[in-house]
C-alpha cells in the first residue's frame, strides 16, 4: 500500500512539473492580421512591459506619469511593468527573445538592435496602428530608425543628441564669456585652462564605459569628415578604410596627448565624471543631451550647451549632429493581445515623449501640443540646436548591428588607451567588420 | 521474481524526477550548447551551419581572445592552488589547534564568502578608483608619485588582471579554510597525542599526521579551486566588464560574444570548451590524488 501511495505521489510530482510548461508560449499570429481600427480597447485584458526606467533613471518620472495616465484611461487593462538597469536589460531581452518569452511591450533601441528582432519575425508590425496617429508625428524623420523594408515596428519616445556642456564660471576664469565657437578657439581655450591647471575635458573610459568615448570621437569625426561619410560607414554603405576618418581619430588622440582630458578618466565611470563636472573639476563635458535636466537642477551651476565646433569647414558644418530618435517601445509578435498592445504602446509613447521633454530628459519624438514654457533653458537650447540641424547621424553603437558595434567599441577603447592610432583603427575595423 | 520487478519499478519511479531534472537542467543544455556551437547564429534569426568554424576562429582570431582567456584562467588556477590553498591550509591548521578565539577568527575569515560577490566587487572598485584608498595608501608610502595607477583600466597602462586576481584570491580563502578546518578537526586527537609523546613538534604533527589524514579534503579543495578559476566570472565582470581583453577569462568572453555581440554560436563554443576543461581538470586531479594513495 505504501509503495502504491509513494508511486502515486511521484507520478503526481512529475505531472505537476510537466504542468509548469507555458501553454501560452506559442506565437499567436492570428492577432497580427487584426486591423488596428477594429481594436476593442474596452475589453478586459492584461499587458506587460519591460523597460530600463529603473528608480535611478532620469526617465523614471516620465514613465510613472505616463503609466498612471494610461491606467486611468484604460482601467479594464491590467498593466504591469518591470524595469531593469540598462546594462542588464540587453542580455535579458536577447535571452527572452531566444526563449520566446518576452513581455507584450518592450523597450528597445532603434536601428540595428531592434532590426535583428524584426528580421527574425519577432516584432509586431505597427503600420495599421500608426494610421490613427499619422498627424501626431513626423513619421519620415522620427520613424526612420524603426522602419524596416518600409514597415514601421517601433514607437519613438524621446530624441537625444551629443552635446558639448561647458562650465561658464570656469571659462570666464580664463577669459571666455561664451563657449568657443571655432575649433581653433576651442584649442586655445584648452591651452588657457591647462595653464591654470584646470582639466578641459572629462570623459569616462573605465570598463564598459567606452560609449562615453564615442561621445567625443563621433562628433570629432563628423565635424572633420562630414556627416554623410560617418552615416554611410555606420550604415555599412562605406568602408572604414577612410583616410579622413583616420586623421579625425588622430585629432582626438592629439587632444588626449596634449593633456586636455582627465588622466584618471580611463579608470572612471560616467557617473563619477558627470559628478566631477558638476563639482567644477572640468571645463567641458561632452555627453548626451539627456543630462540637461540633471545639470539644470543643480543650484549655482552655470552651464551652457552647444554643439562641437567644425574642424574642417570644407567637409562639415554646424548643424551636423550625432544622435536622433533611439529610445523606442515595440510590441512582441507573440503577444496574445498584440493589437491592443500596439495601440496602447502608441498612446503611451506619445505620453512618454511629452513627459520626457517636460522633465528635460530629451527632445520629443512626437509633435508638441502642450505648454512648454517651464522647460529648462538647457533643453530649450538643445531643441534650438536640433531645429537648426540638417543632418543627424545616429550613435554608432546603436546604428551598427551588435557584432559590429562590439568590435567598434573595443577599437574605440584602444584609441583612448593609445594602443592604436587613427590608421590602425580604420584598418582594423575595415578588416574585422564584415 | 515478482517482488524484484516491483522493486525495480519503484526504483525507476523514484529516480525519475531527479533524472528528469538532471537531464533537463544539466545534460540537455550541454548537448544544446554543443549543437549551437556548430552554427553561426545571432540567437533569433536563421542558423548557418559552419562546422567547427567557431572553434577555429576562437583560437586563430584576435577578435575573440580565447587563448589569452584560457591563459588568464590557468594563471588564476595556478595562483589559487599556489597561494590561496596554502593560505587556507595554514589558517585551518592554526585554528584547528584550538587557539584562543578560534570561533571568532573562523567567522572573520569566512565572512568574505558570505558577502555577495557584487558587493565585494563594488567595494574593491571603490578601493581601486584612481583617487581611491589603494592609490592614496601607495602615495603615502612613497611608492607612487602624483600620477594615479589606473587599476581597472583595460589598456596597456592598466593593471586590470592584477586588480581582479587579488580580491578573487582573498574572497575564497575563507571557503577553503572552512573545508580544511573540518578536515583538521576530523583527525583523531589520539594520533596527535601519540606523535607528541614521540617527541614531534607542532609543525611535525601537522606535516606528518594531520595533512596526510586530510588528503580527500585537499583533493576537493583543489578541484573546487581549479574548476572555480576556469569558471571565474563575477568579480572580473564587475571590475573589468565583459569587453575587456587584458583580464578576459572564458566566462567573460562567453558573455561578451553571446550577449554583446549576439553571437550565440560562438558563445556556445566557448561554453563547450569550458565544460570540457572543467571535466578534464576534475578527472586529472582525481587521478593525481588517487595515484599517490
Amino acid at each position: 500500500m505504501k509503495k502504491i501511495l509513494a508511486t502515486l505521489l511521484v507520478v503526481a510530482m512529475v505531472l505537476s512539473l510537466a504542468a509548469c510548461g507555458d501553454k501560452n508560449n506559442t506565437t499567436n499570429n492570428s492577432s497580427n492580421n487584426t486591423p488596428a481600427g477594429a481594436v476593442d480597447m474596452t475589453k478586459s485584458c492584461s499587458l506587460t512591459m519591460w523597460c530600463i526606467a529603473v528608480e535611478t533613471d532620469s526617465n523614471r518620472a516620465s514613465y510613472e506619469h505616463a503609466i498612471a495616465d494610461m491606467k486611468a484611461k484604460y482601467p479594464n487593462i491590467d498593466f504591469k511593468w518591470e524595469a531593469t538597469q540598462n546594462d542588464d536589460y540587453k542580455p535579458k531581452i536577447k535571452a527572452a527573445f531566444q526563449a520566446d518569452a518576452v513581455s507584450d511591450i518592450f523597450f528597445t533601441w532603434s536601428c540595428a538592435f531592434l532590426g535583428e528582432f524584426v528580421k527574425a519575425g519577432k516584432v509586431y508590425c505597427l503600420d495599421e496602428a500608426y494610421k490613427e496617429f499619422a498627424d501626431k508625428i513626423d513619421m519620415g524623420r522620427m520613424c526612420k530608425n524603426t522602419t524596416y523594408d518600409g514597415k514601421k515596428y517601433g514607437v519613438p519616445l524621446t530624441m537625444n543628441i551629443v552635446a558639448l556642456f561647458a562650465n561658464m564660471d570656469i571659462l570666464k576664469s580664463v577669459g571666455y564669456d561664451d563657449v568657443p565657437a571655432t575649433y581653433e578657439d576651442l584649442l586655445k581655450c584648452c591651452e588657457a585652462l591647462k595653464a591654470k591647471n584646470i582639466i578641459p575635458f572629462g570623459c569616462a573610459a573605465a570598463a564598459d564605459q567606452t560609449w562615453c568615448v564615442t561621445e567625443y570621437v563621433e562628433p570629432i569625426i563628423e565635424k572633420a569628415c562630414g556627416a554623410k561619410v560617418l552615416d554611410d560607414i555606420f550604415a555599412g554603405n562605406a568602408s572604414w578604410d577612410n583616410a579622413d576618418v583616420a586623421k579625425a581619430v588622430n585629432i582626438f588622440q592629439d587632444m588626449i596627448n596634449k593633456g586636455y582630458f582627465d588622466p584618471d578618466g580611463a579608470g572612471l565611470n560616467n557617473d563619477t565624471v558627470k559628478n566631477n563636472f558638476i563639482a567644477g573639476d572640468y571645463a567641458f563635458y561632452m555627453n548626451g543631451s539627456w543630462n540637461c535636466a540633471d545639470f539644470a537642477k543643480v543650484d549655482g551651476l552655470n552651464v551652457k550647451v552647444s554643439e562641437f565646433p567644425v574642424i574642417d569647414a570644407s567637409k562639415s558644418k554646424l548643424g551636423q549632429l550625432i544622435g536622433g530618435p533611439s529610445d523606442t517601445l515595440a510590441v512582441w509578435n507573440g503577444s496574445k493581445n498584440a493589437a491592443v498592445a500596439a495601440k496602447y504602446t502608441l498612446e503611451m509613447g506619445q505620453l512618454l515623449s511629452k513627459y520626457g521633454y517636460l522633465d528635460g530628459c530629451g527632445l520629443p519624438a512626437w509633435k508638441v501640443d502642450y505648454d512648454i514654457s517651464n522647460i529648462n533653458p538647457l533643453t530649450k537650447k538643445v531643441a534650438e540646436i536640433v531645429n537648426n540641424s540638417d543632418y543627424m547621424v545616429l550613435f554608432g553603437d546603436t546604428a551598427m548591428k551588435a557584432e559590429d558595434a562590439d568590435k567598434y567599441l573595443k577599437e574605440i577603447a584602444k584609441v583612448y588607451g593609445g594602443e592604436v592610432n587613427g590608421t590602425t583603427f580604420t584598418s582594423d575595423l575595415k578588416n574585422s567588420i564584415r | 521474481m515478482k517482488r524484484k520487478t516491483t522493486d525495480t519499478i519503484s526504483i525507476i519511479v523514484f529516480l525519475l524526477p531527479a533524472l528528469i531534472l538532471f537531464f533537463g537542467i544539466l545534460v540537455l543544455p550541454m548537448v544544446l550548447s554543443g549543437y549551437y556551437s556548430l552554427f553561426e547564429w545571432n540567437g533569433v534569426g536563421d542558423m548557418k551551419f559552419i562546422n567547427f568554424g567557431n572553434f577555429k576562429e576562437m583560437f586563430t582570431s584576435d577578435l575573440v581572445p580565447m587563448k589569452a582567456g584560457l591563459l588568464h584562467a590557468l594563471l588564476l588556477a595556478g595562483l589559487s592552488v599556489g597561494i590561496q590553498l596554502p593560505l587556507s591550509l595554514g589558517l585551518a591548521l592554526m585554528l584547528g589547534r584550538g587557539i584562543k578565539g578560534e570561533r571568532f577568527f573562523l567567522s572573520i575569515n569566512f565572512l568574505p564568502v558570505l558577502i555577495s560577490t557584487v558587493v565585494i566587487g563594488k567595494l574593491w572598485s571603490a578601493i581601486y578608483t584612481p583617487k581611491g584608498m589603494l592609490n592614496n595608501l601607495l602615495r603615502s608610502l612613497g611608492i607612487i608619485g602624483e600620477k594615479n595607477i589606473l587599476w581597472t583600466n583595460d589598456g596597456k597602462n592598466g593593471k586590470l588582471l592584477l586588480a581582479c586576481i587579488i580580491p578573487m584570491l582573498w574572497q575564497y580563502v575563507g571557503y577553503h579554510m572552512l573545508l580544511m578546518y573540518a578536515g583538521v578537526k576530523s583527525v583523531a586527537p589520539e594520533l596527535r597525542e601519540a606523535a607528541k609523546i614521540d617527541g614531534a613538534t607542532t609543525w611535525q604533527v601537522d606535516r606528518h599526521v594531520v595533512i596526510p589524514s586530510m588528503k580527500q579534503v585537499l583533493k576537493v579543495s583543489v578541484i573546487f579551486a581549479v574548476t572555480g578559476s576556469l569558471k571565474a566570472y563575477d568579480l572580473i565582470s564587475i571590475l573589468g566588464g565583459n569587453k575587456n581583453s587584458s583580464a578576459a577569462v572564458p566566462s567573460t568572453l562567453l558573455m561578451n560574444q553571446m550577449f554583446d555581440a549576439n553571437r550565440v554560436g560562438m558563445g556556445s563554443a566557448i561554453a563547450v570548451i569550458m565544460i570540457i576543461l572543467c571535466f578534464a581538470f576534475a578527472v586529472l586531479i582525481n587521478f593525481l590524488f588517487r595515484e599517490r594513495d
